[in-house]
């Protein structure tokens, strides 16, 4: 099903290990050559800033052959452009298998944007032919198709979200008339069965390829998990949704539930990926905390913001004081210290973030901001 | 690393046994690193506490208790520096590192509660006056100094911003375009040419002269970002110019010539160094830049053939500019 060439995928893998063994000289340069030699790579993979660039160039032409292809043929009416739409993202698709078997690109950006762009073009076609007259549930189908497609073809990471969010969405519209309470608890069970399957999935030689991919749907599929069982979600969409009219203050049915699932879940994540030593776990664990100090602090009012920023800040810096401290040295297969090669764009990017958050604008005119130490109260509030 | 990859590349000949021992060696000790999540927990940590502590005495500024919260903003500065200048390695004008883990995030906190404490200064007994210039100007020193003295990049990114704002311009990365009204001030588009120039040259002589030459990436980001921004707007001041009779003369070629002039010297600098980011960057400006040139000339043709040109020119280009792009890949990987 892939649409490159499986041999020449472990190729690169194989080529990526000696390059990192290279790196911390366990093999010698010539080793590192007949490597090479032994196992060669003709895909075209640029470095990552080449790849954006080659991306948003694609954008540009496919947008500009499409309006020029548009002009030629104007005055046909709303079903000849949704006619001309869907030849559009065909043609599109021909470009990329094109790209991938003559051009040989992998990843480049190029084949990335048409991906994009004939996935959107054809989704887009049959809107305007059918005048969106079609259930929401059809909808959805419409985008899993070939976003699953897309994956299974092109094994393309950011497609495999595309396709995890259609399929929940289309769960959704199909529970939508079983009641409210049914939908958390079948959306928390599907994020569920996705993040196992993709655990599984993972460790399968077959699908090695697909890795990336799947490890995407794990942290996708735990996010959701959480979002499903948390009450905030829970409660706002099913007022929305459900017309229950709830006042301020007034809970759902049985919310106690889904408060116990708000707040257990991120440690738990964090709990099982430091026994399991997983680093997906762990990290969206920590990122998930946010959702409960969120949560918690659009119902209960615990203390006034700016003395909770002190207390929490104040808090975590003593944890990571306090990890820190604790792993060295190493505990238990844990370190504090940087494993990892290549380090010297993550700092700057670093310094790029620290630039944002604690930024103070230009001063303007004759007024004096209270500067600096507020300010950075607008980086804060987006971490909450 | 896996090691039945190494073992059977052992088998086929293609690595030395010695190798696949070091490897082997390697992968068992391999540890499990927390690196980086304690790093942005401590980050988080750092931004809640300052933030905290500035918006608790901003409201506070009337009451009795405003004057311990100030004491202990102060006493965690000074601490914060005290503990930094204790630790800190000897001073160099090459890259220092770090003494532990913990030092930038002190020295951030120490120096984000400096400023909160300035700014406390400034609106209760308006030390600085009116003169608002020196309100901003003494922080970029100070951060200035911080940054050099131990060697933080971060804190040279906060110095830069100063620097722009004591100047009149916002420049953290997400607001460069929404806090700056370019089109409306021609004053504004002259400072993002002058302080984009200044960072691009101190960039240069850093690296040239040798003196923390790890900084230049920091002062050359910022520097060509503003001043191509800048350029761009100073090009498009007048928008596609006015069919009816050119009133506004020629200002727009001055621009363009500057912009390419600069966009050739970034690109010769970039391939030197061998930058990909750069090269990125500086190709999809002169591409901006050309292409305004290009449809500006269509406009003035004023025709429905000139409409299609466009098209094609939009569609040619493109495909140029990919191919440009991918040979320089090559280029560089090779050399």
């Amino acid at each position: 099903m892939i649409s490159y060439n499986s041999k020449t995928l472990d190729n690169i893998e194989v080529i990526e290990a000696a390059e990192k063994a290279l790196h911390k000289k366990c093999i010698t340069a010539e080793e590192y050559q007949q490597i090479k030699t032994a196992y060669p790579v003709d895909l075209y993979t640029p470095n990552p800033y080449v790849r954006i660039g080659l991306f948003i160039l694609t954008v540009i032409i496919v947008f500009f052959s499409f309006g020029l292809f548009c002009l030629l043929t104007m005055n046909g009416g709303e079903k000849a452009i949704g006619v001309l739409t869907f030849i559009f993202g065909l043609g599109c698709y021909a470009a990329i298998e094109y790209m991938v078997h003559e051009k040989k690109h992998h990843k480049s950006g190029v084949d990335t944007a048409l991906m994009w762009m004939s996935g959107s073009a054809i989704i887009t076609a049959v809107f305007i032919i059918t005048d969106m007259h079609m259930p929401p549930s059809l909808m959805c189908l419409l985008v899993l198709l070939p976003a699953t497609f897309f994956v299974l073809r092109f094994a393309d990471v950011l497609m495999s979200v595309v396709a995890f969010l259609s399929f929940l969405a289309l769960l959704y519209c199909i529970l939508i008339s079983a009641g409210w309470m049914i939908i958390p608890f079948t959306m928390m069970g599907a994020s569920f069965a996705v993040y196992l399957a993709a655990v599984q999935l993972a460790k399968v030689q077959t699908y090695r390829h697909y890795l990336s991919c799947l490890q995407m749907l794990q942290i996708v599929s735990l996010i959701t998990l959480y979002l499903a069982g948390n009450y905030f979600v829970v409660r706002e969409v099913s007022n929305e949704m459900f017309n229950l009219y709830l006042l301020t203050g007034e809970s759902i049915p049985g919310g106690w539930i889904f408060w116990i699932f708000t707040i257990i879940l991120p440690p738990l994540y964090i709990f099982a990926g430091i026994r399991k030593k997983d680093r997906i776990l762990i990290r969206t664990g920590l990122f998930l905390i946010a959702g409960i100090v969120f949560t918690i602090r659009a119902y209960h009012s615990v203390a006034p913001i700016e003395v909770a920023m002190t207390l929490g800040g104040i808090v975590l810096i003593a944890v990571a004081y306090g990890i820190t401290k604790l792993l060295q040295p190493s505990r238990k297969g844990f370190t504090s210290e940087q494993t990892d090669d290549d380090v010297t764009d993550a700092i700057q990017l670093e310094s790029l973030i620290i630039a944002q958050s604690f930024h103070q604008g230009g001063t303007q005119g004759d007024h004096f901001d209270f500067g600096g130490g507020s300010g950075s109260g607008g980086g804060a509030s987006g971490t909450y | 690393m896996n090691i039945h990859l190494f073992e059977k590349l052992q088998n086929d000949g293609l690595v030395s046994p010695t190798s696949t021992e070091k490897v082997r060696l390697i992968s068992a000790n391999k540890l499990f690193s927390l690196h980086w999540e304690l790093k942005t927990i401590l980050y988080l940590g750092v931004l809640l506490l300052s933030g905290g502590l500035g918006i608790l005495i901003y409201k506070n500024i009337d009451t009795i208790g405003h004057q311990a919260i100030l004491a202990l903003i102060a006493l965690i500065s000074a601490g914060c520096f005290a503990y930094c200048y204790r630790k800190k390695l000897p001073f160099s004008w090459n890259k220092v590192l770090a003494p532990n883990g913990f030092f930038d995030y002190v020295l951030l906190l120490g120096c984000l509660t400096f400023l909160t404490f300035l700014a406390y200064l400034q609106v209760q007994y308006n030390v600085f006056g009116t003169r608002y210039g020196a309100a901003t100007f003494i922080p970029m020193l100070v951060l200035l100094f911080c940054a050099y003295f131990f060697d933080h990049l971060g804190i040279l990114s906060m110095a830069i911003t100063n620097f722009a704002a004591w100047l009149g311009l916002t420049v953290t990365p997400l607001q460069l375009f929404q806090s700056n009204d370019f089109f409306v001030t021609g004053r504004l588009i002259n400072t993002g040419v002058f302080i984009g120039a200044l960072l691009v040259f101190i960039a240069y002589m850093g690296d040239r002269k040798n003196l923390k030459k790890h900084f230049a990436f920091t002062y050359s980001n910022f520097g060509v970002h503003i001043f191509m921004i800048a350029c761009l707007a100073g090009l498009m001041g007048d928008g596609f110019g006015n069919r009816y009779g050119d009133e506004n003369g020629y200002g727009y070629l001055g621009w363009f010539l500057l912009m390419a002039a600069v966009t050739v010297f970034c690109y010769m600098q970039a391939m030197k160094k061998r930058s990909f980011y750069f090269l990125l960057i500086v190709a999809l400006y002169g591409y901006i830049g050309l292409s305004y040139m290009v449809v500006r000339g269509l406009v003035a043709i004023d025709s429905m053939g000139a409409f299609y040109l466009g098209m094609l020119y939009f569609i040619v280009s493109g495909i140029g500019a990919v191919v440009f792009l991918v040979n320089i890949n090559k280029r560089i990987k090779k050399a």
